[in-house]
């Protein structure tokens, strides 16, 4: 998985008051209404990918497609709302953004035990080591937005420093969505660092799309 | 050769991407839809056949003749398994006890006819799953010629010369 979002040169101080003010109407609720429905859709699919992985060993491509632009959905959103990045975030799974940027390789084969082993004690030896330390890693997420948030109406300015570890938090939360959701076999790392391994990987383009027979013959 | 005696050829499995015999697959997993949400309505299985299908249907004929049939399907089964669920409910909501109930023998012997039909219906539908993810054709009974007869039947290439007619100008210019 690999997630990068874009530190600014500067921020907009208008845009921030603006978000801050009207946020939760003019991003939150078309948004969330949208990604409610979105997000029905997407549970079941992971519901039913599960069955899928263990008897096939594969997440459907398709599907799996599908669930990173949701993905990517929820991390412009995220992005905003973390006030790491300006501007409106688009709206719409096929939405894309220059300053937010989720890619996640495709698994050509997924173990269908580990699966059952992850649906089964998935709440114990992930959410329970990863929750305790994300709970803590979130608070400090939450004080650091507050304080840059003064510190982008002041100066225009977020510190780089603060802007990599709120990266890091969501980075942290998605590979361990992922590995939540089956798509993807590695074990989350506690840590919200992108990793090298992750850096130099080929990433699937989540919107890459395959010319087939069929579809020639219809053209 | 199966496909010779159709207006459209029909592709066989090593022609069929694996993606497109995933597609394929999914619509017929649709009907376990309210289990993923956790809700005891049948109707969702019938809005996820629907949702499945409307975004699949361009995706390629094999994926929307499978999409197709799984609709198509859908809908009895959706039907009966509500009109059982409304019933079930409407004893508990009006208070009614089985053992005075005047169509307490009528009840059970529909909630057993349903259990019988989902359990047909289940078995049916994975064995398409199972064919449509090995790039396969399977016809369930009238539902598989309505869904063949759109997709590969005369009437497709009706429709595909229809999505193909040119622009014209107004009558008479």
């Amino acid at each position: 998985m690999k997630l990068s979002i874009q530190h600014q040169e500067s921020y907009s101080r208008g845009e921030l008051l603006l978000r801050t003010i009207f946020g939760a109407i003019y991003i939150g609720v078309p948004h969330l209404f949208l990604l409610t429905f979105i997000g029905i859709w997407s549970g079941i699919l992971s519901f039913l990918a599960f069955w899928v992985v263990l008897f096939t060993g594969s997440y459907p491509q398709g599907w799996f497609e599908f669930q990173v632009k949701v993905l990517n959905w929820t991390t412009r959103l995220n992005a905003t709302f973390y006030n790491l990045v300006d501007g409106y975030p688009a709206l719409g799974v096929n939405g894309t953004s220059d300053k937010v940027e989720l890619s996640v390789p495709y698994p050509e084969t997924l173990g269908r035990g580990l699966a059952l082993v992850r649906m089964i004690f998935g709440a114990i030896y992930v959410v329970v080591p990863h929750g305790f330390c994300l709970f803590f890693r979130s608070l400090a997420t939450l004080v650091l937005m507050c304080i840059a948030w003064f510190a982008v109406l002041f100066t225009g300015s977020y510190p780089a420093g603060w802007h990599a570890f709120n990266v890091g938090t969501l980075r942290w939360m998605l590979n361990v969505q992922l590995y939540m959701s089956f798509m993807t076999d590695d074990y989350p790392k506690f840590t919200g660092k992108e990793l090298e391994a992750e850096e130099q990987a080929p990433a699937a383009e989540p919107t890459a799309t395959q010319e087939t027979p069929e579809s020639d013959n219809e053209a | 050769m199966e496909g010779s005696s159709t207006p459209i050829a029909l592709p066989q499995p090593d022609e069929i991407p694996k993606r497109e015999r995933e597609d394929a697959m999914g619509a017929y997993l649709m009907m376990f839809a309210a289990w993923g949400v956790g809700l005891p309505l049948p109707l969702l299985n019938l809005v996820a056949a629907i949702i499945y299908f409307f975004t699949n249907k361009k995706t390629s004929r094999f994926v929307s003749f499978h999409a197709y049939q799984s609709l198509l399907t859908q809908i009895p089964t959706s039907i009966v398994n509500a009109s059982a669920v409304a019933w079930t409910l409407t004893l508990f909501l009006k208070d009614y006890h089985l053992n005075t109930y005047e169509y307490a023998d009528l009840f059970w012997s529909y909630i057993v006819f349903v259990v019988l039909l989902n359990l047909v219906y289940m078995v049916f539908s994975i064995v398409a799953c199972i064919r449509a993810r090995k790039g396969r054709f399977y016809y369930f009974w009238v539902f598989g010629r309505i869904a063949f007869a759109r997709y590969y039947g005369p009437s497709a290439i009706s429709m595909e010369k229809k999505e193909e007619k040119p622009n014209l100008p107004p009558e008479g210019f």
